[in-house]
């Protein structure tokens, strides 16, 4: 028996272990992933419509705060970076990147998800830290743990701020949300699932389920962290919060006006995402008239490569009152 | 010395690692390989059998209510397809004998539905709707030689069995379900008149995640590929809720206007 002996033992020993180790990282989700924005794309892209809470098990404490929204509000500094924390991002209309970090011996100790949408990164320690004190610290990304369930990466995220559930129409969400999140990797497609509970906003978990595509070529970072400024001068030191007043705003109606929606579907009542809830109102919904006819209103084709390479030619629609859409894009030949 | 590491070494071995392995090395030790190879249902990493509701959390004014003609964004259309939605008329589909043409495989699983997934054999999961009352088959055990175009297509099914489980050992399997589906016949992607083409595959991942409380969520990962009626794949996600039994399952056939 010598040190070549010892060696091959050695490596015997290193290959069998290796088949012998439970998996903890079967799949490598590092990488830059594209939204690919083929779900609620009004919502993602141009922007959604004040009073649109369809698809939301709201609370009626959710429902009263997200009805006192108004688009001014995210110009005050408290609340510029609402719309960049750990649940917005299945709403928004950017990628992200996931990375891992690594202990000196190669363990992965976190995976880390970071883009524009995030005034904060999320990391999701694999060490088997515990949660800290409900009194510690709470961040846009929160604090998160995670474990491979096979080939899925399933975190739980504490300890968020308060934040905007869906941009732009100011769902809200509590500092006491948590989010379960499952990334599963197949292939360049990334889908990822947020479970959002909430205590006071919601009256169920908000389920999403979303799906990236790795680019190969990177994300672009346009704002890796929130920065605030004065949007509004007028408001500049003034303590004037813009907000609707309550049982009064104008847009309450807006989905009910605009596409003959029940009221109860568009203010987000948890009945509506269930079955049922069509069959409750065949017979009574008369969907408005056809998108040519009618006019403005998102209500048309697709917009995404309007216009860019690979576009198709001579697709047209109609950009919610601005006009019928150019070649160049949004907006050309607006009326208004 | 060199032995007593070498000793040592193979010690270690035996005792910590290699029960993990033992199912593989025992067919290098000459074990008694099984008579015939496990179905695809005995081989099942996740069950999916049982009732599962949608949720409609996303798209909501497109999939739980019929859009207006013409409102079709999400959907990486073209021209040719912007054409014939602009054109939807549910009288001429009703009068054709075609009112489930919004219920083929692409368009169904997107319905306000409720799935009643069970094994018809030990190679086929049966797939049932109570929206449209439409049934999908998933052969695990290849196409059927001759089929004509269906609503429903061909579905040819495997499983990806991951890493991390228990394998038969008593701890959690973990898996996923891949499913291809051709052979259809045109239909729409969205109720009002959304088409898709002959030339349509889609491919479906389905995971299950089961949570801390007990619920289960099936979510799918959909690409629908229709080099007719598409600019880019239609890449999407869906998810349904386990339902405790068939309480709620409420079967109404297709209507090709609601």
């Amino acid at each position: 028996m010598n040190d070549m002996t010892i060696r091959r033992t050695v490596l015997v020993a290193c290959a069998v272990l290796a088949c012998a180790l439970p998996a903890s990282a079967q799949v490598d989700l590092t990488g830059s992933y594209q939204t690919r924005m083929y779900e609620d794309y009004i919502e993602r892209g141009p922007g959604e419509f004040m009073g649109n809470f369809t698809g939301m098990p709201l609370s009626d404490e959710g429902r009263a705060k997200a009805l006192l929204y108004t688009s001014n509000l995210p110009s005050t500094y408290e609340r510029q970076c609402l719309p960049q924390s750990a649940g917005v991002f299945q709403y928004r209309p950017v990628g992200f990147r996931v990375w891992s970090e690594n202990s000196p011996d190669g363990n992965v100790l976190a995976w880390v998800i970071g883009g524009d949408n995030l005034r904060n990164d999320i990391r999701i320690w694999m060490d088997g830290r515990p949660h800290p004190s409900p009194n510690a610290l709470h961040l846009a990304g929160g604090f998160a743990t995670g474990k491979w369930e096979g080939d899925t990466l399933t975190a739980r995220i504490t300890h968020l701020k308060t934040a905007w559930i869906r941009r732009g129409v100011g769902i809200p969400a509590s500092d006491d949300s948590v989010i379960t999140l499952h990334m599963t990797r197949r292939d360049d497609l990334l889908t990822m699932v947020t479970i959002q509970e909430d205590p006071y906003y919601l009256t169920e978990p908000h389920v999403v389920s979303r799906v990236w595509q790795w680019n190969p070529r990177g994300t672009e970072f346009d704002r890796p962290q929130c920065n605030t400024a004065n949007e509004i001068p007028r408001l500049e030191d003034t303590g004037i919060v813009p907000h609707q007043t309550p049982g009064a705003n104008p847009e309450e109606d807006y989905m009910v006006r605009m596409f003959n929606l029940p009221k109860e579907a568009a203010l987000g009542y948890a009945e509506t995402l269930y079955p049922e809830y069509r069959k409750k109102i065949k017979g009574t919904y008369k969907p408005p008239a056809d998108c040519v006819s009618r006019g403005p209103g998102y209500c048309c084709g697709w917009i995404e490569t309007q216009g860019r390479p690979g576009g198709a030619p001579n697709l047209t629609c109609n950009d919610g009152g601005f006009g019928t859409l150019g070649p160049r894009g949004r907006r050309q030949g607006a009326t208004n | 010395m060199a032995r007593r590491v070498a000793l040592v070494i193979t010690l270690v071995l035996v005792v910590s690692g290699v029960s993990r392995t033992d199912a593989v090395l025992a067919q290098g030790r000459g074990a008694q390989a099984p008579a015939t190879p496990p179905t695809p249902r005995a081989q099942a990493p996740i069950d999916l059998t049982g009732y599962w509701v949608a949720i409609i959390s996303e798209d909501w004014r497109w999939r739980m209510i019929t859009p207006s003609r013409g409102d079709f964004p999400s959907i990486p259309i073209n021209v040719a397809a912007q054409k014939i939605a602009e054109a939807w008329d549910p009288a001429k589909d009703e009068a054709a004998g075609d009112a489930c043409k919004a219920y083929g495989a692409p368009g169904l699983m997107r319905g306000p539905t409720r799935l009643h997934i069970t094994w018809l054999d030990e190679d086929t999961l049966k797939l049932e709707t109570d929206y449209g009352m439409q049934t999908r088959l998933f052969e695990f055990r290849g196409a059927p030689a001759t089929a004509a175009p269906s609503r429903q297509g061909t579905s040819v099914a495997q499983w990806i069995i991951a890493g991390g489980g228990g394998r038969g050992r008593g701890g959690p399997r973990f898996g996923a379900m891949k499913a291809v589906t051709t052979n259809l016949r045109p239909g729409y992607l969205r109720k009002n008149g959304v088409p898709y083409s002959e030339k349509t595959v889609l491919t479906e991942y389905w995971d299950v995640h089961t949570e801390t409380n007990g619920d289960r969520y099936i979510v799918i990962t959909n690409t629908v590929n229709d080099p007719t009626y598409l600019q880019a794949p239609w890449i999407t996600a869906l998810h349904f809720k386990r339902e405790p039994d068939a309480g709620k399952w409420n079967p109404e056939p297709c209507d090709a206007r609601f």
